[in-house]
């Protein structure tokens, strides 16, 4: 077992609020490379086959490549921009309440000025907050970008960080923030999750009625599929897990003690399928491109089960 | 005048602690009494902006200069601002007494730019 962590009731009832009544599916896995996106995109892609409208969001804000997937260029970017503090010096009274609250001791005063901005921000505002002269402007530093592209039923929303920038959880946020203003119409949210388990994960995850972990029977996936799983326990989103190469001659024992400890259960095995490699390559989903090879079928089976459970 | 070594320990003959941001304590000494002060460096462990924090605290104390072995540049830039001088070069061999005793011989230039890369809080997780 991993570490244990407890949320108040509080910040988990924050975590599921969700603005909008659609149902919310994350696909996730800790680990990369795992085929969480080729997941993603086939199971809303088997939605829109279905009839369904699909809003499928990358939040994988780091690399996003889910329109590599469906072969389709960015359009519609909105800039994600955090707050960079502006110090009026007519208006600020030296009180230093914005230097002692920064938790990155960004701000520093000088013996007889104003404070400034030597480090690095990251757009909390507390200084804002605390000022009592009302002297901090907000000024704006750019972070990202969203994407919004619509194809037929299936839209894809898409988070993209500036390299180099920290501020990725940011821009997951501002993406969120958009697929729950304009994808109000749509009949279901697939949310395809950045690997690992920190901040961007987290917030990717928020507000999911359940979560797909992917992964694959070997020592790495195993071992990442085990954090996301205490992850997903921490958050209290509900988890099963998709298991995909699933004939790679692997670790199945540990495996299967995993899932027994996480309480959940494999919802699908995806075997290694030239086809899905083929349509991969194409830029074409599988279930498009080759509805008979056998990860079709099963991922259509189960994006059946998602609708069944979930889509009024 | 009044003089800031960042220092391991809490008196005259602790050793130097190499980085500024990051020393444990500072010892703000008068270098005509050799009487000094100790400030304890709460932003030790700071995730970020150690460097600022620490700028800060020997700035309140009036230090007008500092001694250290590396200074990074958000610190560096603070220090800058606040016109407190900065020497950098001190090793953790020595002790605050021997580095003001050098700092008196004139063995410490002054330092235009900060030597150090950035600051060590570049290696922490928020």
């Amino acid at each position: 077992m991993l570490m244990e962590k407890r949320l108040e009731a509080c910040i988990l009832k924050a975590i599921h609020k969700r603005p909008v009544e659609v149902p919310v599916i994350a696909v996730t896995g800790g680990k990369g490379g795992v085929g969480k996106s080729t997941v993603a995109v086939n199971i809303s892609e088997a939605l829109v086959q279905m009839g369904y409208r699909v809003a499928l969001v990358d939040a994988d804000v780091d690399a996003p490549d889910d329109h590599i997937l469906l072969n389709i260029t960015l359009k519609c970017p909105l800039d994600v921009a955090v707050t960079l503090p502006v110090i009026n010096d007519e208006k600020c009274t030296k009180c230093r309440k914005c230097v002692d609250i920064c938790r990155r001791h960004a701000l520093f005063q000088p013996r007889d000025g104003s404070p400034i901005l030597i480090g690095e921000c990251n757009g909390c505002e507390a200084c804002i907050l605390v000022c009592p002269a009302d002297a901090i402007e907000r000024s704006k530093r750019m972070v990202g970008k969203t994407y919004k592209n619509g194809t037929n039923n299936l839209t894809l929303f898409t988070g993209e960080l500036i390299p180099g920038v920290e501020e990725s959880s940011f821009v997951v946020n501002a993406l969120k923030a958009r697929v729950f203003d304009e994808a109000k119409d749509s009949d279901i949210i697939i949310i395809d999750t950045s690997p690992g388990t920190h901040c961007n994960v987290i917030n990717a995850l928020k507000g999911s009625c359940e979560a797909f972990a992917v992964t694959e029977p070997t020592p790495l996936g195993i071992h990442d599929l085990k954090r996301i799983l205490n992850l997903l326990q921490v958050l209290h989103i509900k988890a099963d897990v998709i298991l995909n190469r699933s004939d790679l001659p692997g670790v199945r024992g540990q495996l299967e003690s995993v899932i027994k400890a996480y309480n959940t259960k494999v919802s699908v095995e995806i075997p290694m399928d030239d086809l899905l490699v083929k349509s991969y390559v194409e830029g074409v989903p599988v279930v498009r491109m080759y509805p008979e090879a056998e990860s079709s079928k099963r991922i259509s089976r189960l994006s059946k089960e998602i609708a069944a459970k979930y889509i009024k | 005048m009044k003089l800031c070594v960042s220092s391991t320990g809490k008196d005259l003959d602790s050793k130097v602690a190499e980085h500024f941001g990051r020393a444990p304590y500072f010892l703000i000494i008068d270098t005509d009494t050799m009487n000094f002060s100790v400030i304890e460096n709460t932003a030790q462990v700071a995730g970020r902006g150690a460097g600022i924090s620490a700028a800060q605290m020997i700035l309140d104390k009036s230090a007008a200069a500092v001694i250290t072995g590396r200074i990074g540049p958000h610190a560096f830039s603070a220090l800058e601002v606040a016109h407190v001088e900065i020497y950098e070069g001190a090793s953790g061999n020595h002790t605050g007494r021997e580095v003001v005793e050098k700092f008196k011989r004139g063995e410490y230039r002054e330092s235009v730019y900060p030597m150090g890369g950035p600051g060590r809080g570049r290696s922490f997780q928020d």
